[in-house]
């Protein structure tokens, strides 16, 4: 049974801070299609978006929590299929 | 009547400044990379320093380490005037507090005696050492090329005289108030056997014509004073009956790591250049075959007068630990080139 990749997606309030968080998500995400709004940046990709701790950390250099993605975004389409120390996943699971 | 709401959306003719264009597209870019992308004036300069003809005003050439794209290195810290001010101003703050806590106490008068001693000789002249060492950093706020190598100097710079007041403070805070223990920590600076290998060795990186080879020189100290002084010796205070030196040396250990951050990824940079990698490796290579030992026999000096007044410290035992720790480090950040 093939299954076509629903699209995922994460809005991201655009600032300076979220700046290279969009940044990191971009370089781990090669497939990602990113648009800007005013005051907001949507991000979507088919399948799944990953953001990890050590490539958004490199990108704004200073230590970084995940838990602080929770003040970047805005909403997003998708399950948190994994969100530990070091890694966000957002994909559909069902 | 009816409204109808609608949202429209106003493209900005440009996202970013043209600096940033011409490297990266058309694109919202970091504060950091605006202010910092191409700043420093590269062509159309009138004139040539009178007191060099050979070189121009800002010039790569000003030392033999060097970048194919000076800003294909950009401080990971990403400061530039406002986060660096703020950043230090919050570090300075919480410094105060300290040692107004440790005044109010009077936690610093009270230290055992061989404890004023190793700070009266070993810590407290090491002002004059930040001194030199930001006489070394404003040479490269000068002469570094590429606005993103300059301005990390430049925050160094201040960094430096940053910390030569703390320990300015935590002197006059000893001498309750009065200067004068800073007077004695200079004469011992001036006088003293064993601070005069270190302070030939800032006062000789502070002359060096190559800017970047004073840095690299006050960096091999560095990690060498830092890490046994306000790290090992800073564990040593906390069960040795001196907490108010454990207080206060935090603050310096901190910067340290913070100022790694910059300069381990600029070490790192020069080594890896694709164009200068290998020059750059040699040089770098000279460079610590000529100071490291230098720097070595300074930081063992202190060391050893350090373990003369509190024979339970080890500083001589955890100075040959440190040296094992920087000699690993500087193979990994130059990928063995030393």
């Amino acid at each position: 049974m093939s299954e076509t990749l629903r699209q995922v997606g994460i809005d991201i309030q655009e600032s300076e801070e979220n700046r290279g968080l969009i940044a990191a998500i971009r370089s781990d995400n090669p497939e990602l299609t990113v648009r800007h709004l005013p005051g907001l940046v949507k991000i979507q990709a088919a399948g799944q978006i990953v953001i990890n701790r050590e490539t958004v950390e490199r990108e704004i250099g200073r230590e970084w929590e995940t838990g602080e993605f929770q003040l970047a975004i805005v909403s997003f389409a998708g399950s948190l299929s994994e969100w530990d120390d070091d890694r966000i996943i957002v994909k559909w699971e069902h | 009547m009816q409204y109808e709401l609608r949202y429209q959306v106003l493209e900005p003719k440009r996202q970013t400044y043209q600096n940033v264009i011409d490297r990266f597209g058309d694109q919202p870019a970091s504060r950091y990379l605006e202010a910092t992308l191409d700043v420093e004036p590269r062509e159309n300069f009138h004139y040539r320093p009178t007191w060099d003809d050979s070189r121009e005003l800002y010039d790569a050439d000003y030392s033999v380490l060097k970048l194919a794209d000076p800003y294909s290195y950009t401080d990971p810290r990403q400061f530039y005037y406002t986060p660096y001010v703020t950043n230090r101003a919050a570090l300075h703050d919480e410094f105060n507090k300290q040692l107004n806590y440790l005044e109010e106490r009077e936690l610093l008068a009270k230290l055992p005696a061989a404890w004023r001693t190793v700070l009266s000789s070993v810590v407290l002249p090491l002002r004059h050492y930040e001194s030199g060492a930001q006489m070394v950093s404003v040479g490269g706020a000068r002469f570094a090329y590429g606005t993103s190598l300059e301005q990390c100097c430049t925050f160094a710079a201040f960094d430096r005289i940053g910390n030569a007041q703390m320990l300015s403070r935590v002197g006059i805070a000893i001498g309750e108030g009065t200067g004068e223990l800073l007077q004695v920590a200079k004469r011992e600076w001036l006088d003293s056997e064993h601070l005069q290998p270190l302070r030939r060795f800032v006062e000789e990186a502070m002359v060096m014509a190559d800017w970047a080879e004073g840095l690299v020189a006050v960096d091999l100290v560095d990690s060498l004073v830092y890490p046994v002084l306000y790290r090992e010796l800073d564990e040593v205070a906390l069960t040795g009956g001196a907490g108010a030196y454990s207080l206060f040396t935090q603050y310096l250990h901190t910067w340290f790591k913070d100022q790694r951050k910059w300069l381990d990824a600029l070490i790192t940079a020069w080594a890896r250049d694709e164009r200068h990698g290998e020059a750059n490796r040699e040089h770098l290579a000279r460079i610590v075959a000529t100071w490291n030992p230098l720097a070595h026999e300074a930081a063992t000096e202190l060391a050893r007068v350090v373990d003369r007044q509190l024979p339970d410290a080890g500083a001589v035992a955890a100075l040959a630990r440190t040296t094992t720790a920087a000699e690993q480090r500087w193979a990994k950040i130059t990928g063995d080139a030393a």
